[in-house]
């Protein structure tokens, strides 16, 4: 036989072999032992799941989080795991997680299923808006034994942002403009949790409907859009104050709006605001503060 | 006469190489973001998952990583020698008939379209991006054919215009994709090593090694044909079932690599011009050689890769690139001087 | 050995309304020396490459020992018949010996490497040619007319019993051109080779040629002994200048008359054989 078929033969069998190996693993693996269902040793790919983790009290739980993870200020203590958009897997499986919890965006979905293709326990929840945080919150509180802290914290919340509403009443809703970068100039669209939060608070965006999230927009449309209320979220950088006047000097020449011309120009802790979490009634009333100081003054 | 090349010589030679290259793949395989420890990975797995994190990372990431950018690494230079081979340039590289934008594009139909079948469970990137690279090179070949001309030139035409329209098609759907979209096939494109599982190794390893023994055989006749189409056809050599076998064998492994790990360039330009500067241009010891180079060239491409920013990661075709570039560039100047006689 | 070439009813052109080559038909017994001569685009290089199968005729036929030329596969064909072509530049860095080696490609074994047999043969053709000094010396570190005389002990390793060379001595100096013809001579009478040569060296051409085919413009062409084919009146026809014709011994030679030479006078168109 000349050596192209011996060649044709010994790839065919290598081949076939690969396969029947595989299913052969396969098998072995359906019937390896389940892992116990108590997670004692969690790893959070995200700082909002950082949040949860730790309102459901299971600080001593946690083994891993990810490089911004950093309220409450115990997480930063602990191992990092990489970044949200770059996730070191080999820092994940060297925190011996039994579960591991993600976002549902693809990256990390990604990262799940590799995960999940050698053995490792692995949970994936949305937090795109309210609705999905309660839901989130609920499933963690199943997948880590704490249904009953969940329940809590969930009550707890609806019914703070319930007085909160009652509280606003019937009021008109107050214009505003939610400004995340100043240079270009770019906005929080209304297909965004943020937008839940103004509206919870009693607002609503000065924006209309936009194609993209938190599209970059020009003058003229901040002039159309007639906002009242101007709130810049402070990115963490270390003087709010600097960037209060830093803000006033730039809105200045906006003298055709509302918002300037009464001087309602908001910069307020960039952490709660910035992330759907457990913070999520503190983050709504310092937004309902900015829109009606008056109402809180008692 | 006694410089002649042997089968003696070539199987020495070879098993230097290969010590060399397990040495690599060893030393590789204890580098990493964490820190393991040997003894701790001879205690083999725990019960559970989490129960050995060293014996985990080691077999479980480490190790496929490893035997991935050692496949990926000889499919490119094997395929780059045969292309130089090919097309008589030894400045072409696996990609210069299309096989980049064909994959590129591949990957983002599959991406904007939002398939989601798979092939035995793989994701829909890696069957776009290896059928788009094998249809291109189908396209290119028939391209080159249809214009008549002198083969080599032919299809180098042919690429340079099929890469010119994808590439203008990429940029199109890159203009309309969402961001996120755009920003998974850009990372995709820029050449990644990801753990892949058992059998996509094993399928990998076969076809590549298949491939490369497959170019071995016809290594003689790459030979002869480096001296043009005539006057190996003068010697004996059936050029059009050693060029068929040649492009075939090539585009096909290259395709896979591409699949498996996305774009990685230099490897199939730079090693096997290296390789031919120090051991001579016969291609049946430039091409195992220059394999064995490939694979240890990107092991350690990729281990660089994954530790000089840790925790975040260079895609390798970074390092590749920037490794890469300047030999190339010491490598052009060098072989210039040396082709003085008809310049 | 055989290597019977027999050519018949031959024509051939580039664009099909142009032929180069009209009817042509001649026939090359086993160990003969043919020499092909005649202007340039008269189709000399076209006929070799048709002999050797890389065009193919528009009419007519070409057989080798009875055989059409295109009944053969490579293999078949490269074991009956080597060629020789203009410098053709290498690519990669071969040395001389691995270049010669190339011609015994077909009989390398499955592993594709050479065998003792093969290795002596190449070693003859390099003795032959005068190039064993440099075996190891990369191609492209050689003289044009040392690269030539490697590419014909590349054809002679082939060890096939019909050699065709397109002007082999374009490149040469007036030593290795004679050094060349007496190579190619040896191997017809000593090893019965059939040498068919393209060139355009008049005078070399009938020093070594048996047999000669001078190639017309109009595709026209004669064939037959040197001697006769090679007269001061064909050449002035077909290649359209002033022939002086001469002898030495039994050696003919051929100078071809400008009309600025030396004497500047007209000269005569048949001059005497003895010169003063």
């Amino acid at each position: 036989m000349n050596k192209w078929r011996w060649l044709l033969l010994i790839i065919t069998c290598w081949m076939a072999a690969g396969f029947a190996l595989s299913s052969a693993r396969q098998g072995q693996e359906s019937q390896a032992p389940a892992l116990p269902s108590r997670a004692d040793r969690i790893v959070s790919m995200a700082p909002d799941l950082t949040e949860i983790l730790f309102a459901l009290g299971l600080d001593e739980e946690i083994t891993g989080v990810t490089q911004y993870s950093d309220y409450p200020a115990a997480a930063k203590e602990k191992p990092n795991v990489g970044s949200f958009w770059q996730p070191n897997i080999e820092a994940v499986v060297a925190a011996k997680p039994t579960l591991v919890i993600v976002l549902g965006s693809p990256q990390q979905k990604n990262l799940a299923e590799r995960l999940k293709r050698i053995g490792y326990k692995t949970l994936t929840v949305n937090l795109e808006t309210v609705n999905d945080l309660f839901k989130a919150m609920a499933e963690i509180g199943t997948a880590t034994g704490r249904q009953h802290q969940a329940d809590e914290l969930i009550g707890s919340v609806r019914e703070k942002l319930k007085a909160l509403s009652s509280l606003v009443g019937d009021e008109a809703k107050v214009k505003v403009l939610w400004v995340v970068q100043r240079e270009p100039l770019r906005v929080a669209g209304r297909d965004t949790f943020v937008n839940e939060l103004i509206e919870l608070a009693g607002g609503e965006n000065a924006i209309g409907p936009t194609v993209h999230k938190y599209p970059p927009i020009g003058a003229e449309q901040v002039i159309i859009s007639g906002p009242e209320v101007i709130i810049e979220p402070d990115m963490g950088q270390k003087d709010p104050a600097a960037q209060r006047d830093a803000a006033l000097r730039y809105w200045s020449r906006f003298k055709n709006v509302p918002a300037v011309t009464n001087g309602r120009i908001y910069v307020i802790p960039g952490g709660a605001v910035s992330r759907l979490g457990p913070r999520l009634y503190e983050a709504t009333e310092t937004i309902a503060r900015c829109l009606r100081p008056r109402l809180f003054e008692n | 006469m006694d410089q002649l090349l042997t089968p003696k010589k070539l199987i020495t030679t070879m098993a230097a190489a290969l010590a060399v290259l397990a040495v690599v793949m060893f030393a590789c395989s204890l580098v990493g973001s964490e820190k393991i420890s040997l003894r701790a990975v001879f205690d083999g797995p725990g019960v559970q998952a989490a129960a050995n994190p060293d014996y985990e990372i080691f077999v479980r990431f480490r190790l496929p990583r490893i035997v991935l950018a050692c496949l990926v690494g000889a499919a490119l230079a094997c395929s780059g020698v045969v292309f130089q081979a090919l097309l008589r340039n030894p400045l072409a590289d696996p990609y210069i008939l299309g096989i980049s934008s064909g994959a590129g594009l591949g990957v983002m139909i599959a991406v904007i379209s939002g398939l989601s079948w798979t092939l035995w469970g793989r994701s829909p990137i890696a069957v776009f991006a290896f059928a788009g690279a094998l249809g291109t090179v189908w396209l290119v070949w028939f391209i080159g054919r249809l214009t008549g001309k002198f083969h080599v030139t032919g299809l180098l035409l042919a690429g340079v215009v099929v890469n010119a329209f994808f590439s203008a098609v990429i940029m199109f759907l890159t203009s309309i994709a969402k961001s996120e979209q755009v920003h998974s096939t850009i990372f995709w494109l820029m050449g990644n090593m990801v753990e892949e599982d058992f059998l996509v190794l094993w399928i990998g390893t076969g076809c590549v090694v298949g491939g490369i023994v497959a170019m071995f055989y016809i290594s003689p006749q790459l030979n002869a044909l480096s001296f043009g189409d005539e006057d190996a056809r003068s010697m004996g050599i059936n050029i059009a079932r050693t060029r068929t076998v040649a492009f075939a064998v090539a585009a096909g492994i290259t395709a896979v690599a591409v699949s498996m790990s996305g774009l990685i360039g230099f490897v199939g330009l730079v090693v096997p011009h290296a390789v031919r500067l120090v051991f001579g241009p016969d291609h049946r010891r430039l091409l195992p050689l220059s394999g064995i180079l490939g694979a240890i060239f990107l092991i350690i491409a990729d281990t660089l890769a994954r530790t000089v920013i840790a925790p975040a990661q260079l895609p390798v075709g970074v390092v590749t690139a920037i490794v890469g570039g300047p030999v190339f560039l010491v490598l052009l100047v060098k072989h210039s001087r040396n082709v003085g006689g008809f310049k | 050995m055989s290597g019977i070439i027999e050519v018949t009813n031959l024509s051939f052109g580039y664009a099909a309304a142009s032929p180069i080559l009209k009817n042509i038909s001649f026939e090359v017994p086993p160990g003969t020396f043919l020499v092909i001569a005649g202007p340039n685009g008269a189709g000399k290089s076209t006929l070799l490459n048709l002999i050797c199968g890389a065009l193919k005729p528009q009419s007519g036929e070409i057989m080798l020992d009875a055989s059409p030329i295109e009944s053969y596969s490579a293999e078949a064909l490269a074991a009956k018949v080597a060629v020789v072509r203009q410098e053709s530049m290498p690519i990669f860095g071969f040395s001389v010996v691995e270049t010669v080696l190339m011609a015994r490609t077909p009989y390398f074994s499955a592993a594709g490497f050479e065998s003792q047999a093969d290795r002596a043969i190449v070693n003859d053709a390099l003795e032959l040619t005068d190039t064993a000094r440099f075996a190891m010396r990369p191609l492209t570190n050689l003289s044009s007319g040392e690269r030539q005389r490697v590419f014909i002990a590349r054809a002679l390793a082939q060890d096939s019993p019909v050699l065709l060379l397109d002007e082999p001595t374009s490149f040469l100096d007036l030593r290795h051109q004679v050094d060349i013809y007496d190579l190619l001579k040896t191997a017809q009478i000593e090893k019965g080779k059939t040498i068919v040569a393209v060139t355009h060296d008049i005078n070399l051409a009938a020093q070594y040629g048996d047999e000669a085919l001078l190639l017309g413009m109009d595709g026209s062409f004669q064939h037959g002994r040197t001697s006769e084919v090679f007269s001061a009146e064909h050449i002035e026809n077909v290649f359209n200048v002033q022939v002086f014709a001469g002898n030495i011994g039994r050696e003919r030679f051929f100078i071809p008359l400008g009309k600025l030479a030396k004497d500047n006078r007209q000269i005569n168109p048949r001059p005497n054989n003895n010169k003063s």
